[in-house]
């Protein structure tokens, strides 16, 4: 008995350990990843409704002001599909210069994901400074093709940022990617910091109960639990250079 | 007097072994350099041979599992030996012998993973490969700074 609460203990702390952040350091500049979903057990052989969290962020090693990204991919692997059949969906024009309240008034059923993102702020002969913001994330569609839309609101100094992430679908291991250019009317200044996102939404389409996230852990019967790579994210800075990395997960199959 | 003579002779050999080894070690970037020369062509093999390893186990072909493991298990094995033996920064001895634990360890749980997979113990295998991550994620933190590429943990690397 005791030896099998320790065994659990032991597990679960494992587990916890795999559930920390990554990072990866490139010169002077980290990237870090975190994230996870639930539930975690899944169906071995259909996908079921998850919700996501993911956080990445930059930082340098020695403190100093961060480098301009220009371009963001987030990667999601093969066991998770995004589903937008049915779903409303709203658009950047709609969103721009609104508040938060006003955003969520236009487009509340378009909303798949609520978050945070910190952005450091250099403006030359000044003290850098951080800027905070609130984040909501819309299903969308830009020129034709699925897109997530962020919607990003500070206080201090008061800015709002329309960004659409679009969702790409390639070959490989991250079968769809999220992604998003940074637009150059942004300005010089703005340095993306860190972001964390929480994405989930369920809904009902043609009388079919839906989900825009949705995931299945494909292991033999044999099996408890599988490990997969969970997702990527991979930031391209103004000078070119590329800095990525991946976490892995576990999943529980039932 | 001729033991004063001799005594004076110890130390200065001493010296210049120890000035002679401080010559020889490398700088930081000099090192990653020298391990990343190593390790690059053992994890593009890696990464060659694990591939459809994952996709191997969710089809029950075992056999074919166990086989990728074993050979990623050999090459991990002989990329370890072969950086151990690389002159390391002063500097940077005590970080470094904390990241050389971490792959023994690493190079121990991929030769458990394979041990369980051929006598057929999936969840044995299972509980390892958690394992196996884990510290994986740990030895790249030890090493964060250096900047590591082909010698870090990579998951994807393994099917």
């Amino acid at each position: 008995m005791r030896r099998a609460a320790l065994l659990a203990l032991l597990t679960a702390l494992v587990l916890a350990g795999i559930a920390s952040g990554e990072r990866v350091q490139r010169g002077n500049l980290i990237v870090r990843l975190d994230g996870g979903f639930a539930p975690l057990t899944l169906p071995r052989d259909h996908k079921a409704p998850v919700s996501v969290h993911l956080d990445a962020g930059l930082q340098t090693a020695d403190g100093s002001v961060l480098p301009r990204v220009t371009r963001v991919e987030l990667g999601i692997p093969g066991q998770g599909a995004i589903t937008t059949r049915g779903l409303p969906s709203c658009t950047r024009r709609r969103l721009r210069n609104t508040t938060t309240e006003r955003a969520l008034e236009l487009c509340r059923p378009a909303l798949i994901g609520t978050g945070r993102m910190v952005a450091q702020v250099k403006i030359p002969h000044q003290a850098p400074f951080i800027v905070r913001a609130r984040l909501l994330a819309f299903n969308g569609r830009v020129h034709g093709q699925r897109a997530v839309i962020v919607h990003g609101i500070s206080a201090r100094p008061p800015t709002v940022v329309a960004l659409p992430f679009l969702i790409e679908l390639r070959p490989g291991k991250f079968g769809t990617v999220l992604v998003a250019h940074l637009p150059r009317n942004l300005g010089p200044w703005p340095r993306f910091a860190r972001f964390a996102m929480d994405f989930s939404r369920r809904y009902v389409a043609g009388g079919q109960s839906l989900s825009y996230l949705s995931a299945s852990c494909p292991i033999p019967r044999r099996y408890t639990a599988g490990f997969f790579s969970f997702a990527k994210a991979t930031f391209t800075l103004a000078d070119g250079r590329r800095i990525s990395t991946g976490i892995a997960r576990s999943c529980r199959a039932r | 007097m001729s033991r004063s003579i001799a005594l004076i002779l110890l130390a200065t050999a001493l010296l210049a072994a120890a000035a002679a080894s401080a010559a020889e070690a490398p700088t930081r970037d000099e090192y990653v350099d020298q391990l990343e020369a190593i390790c690059k062509p053992d994890a593009l093999a890696t990464q060659r041979v694990m591939k459809g390893a994952r996709a191997d186990i969710r089809a029950e072909r075992l056999a074919a599992a166990t086989k990728k493991f074993a050979k990623a298990t050999s090459i991990f094995g002989g990329t370890v030996r072969q950086i151990s033996t690389v002159p390391r920064p002063p500097a940077d001895a005590t970080r470094l012998g904390k990241w050389f634990t971490y792959l023994k360890r690493q190079e121990s749980y991929l030769r458990q993973i394979t041990a369980q997979l051929r006598q057929d113990h999936a969840i044995k295998a299972q509980r390892l490969t958690a394992r196996f991550i884990h510290n994986g994620n740990l030895a790249n933190n030890v090493v964060l700074a250096f900047g590591f590429d082909y010698c870090s943990f990579k998951f994807s690397r393994y099917g």
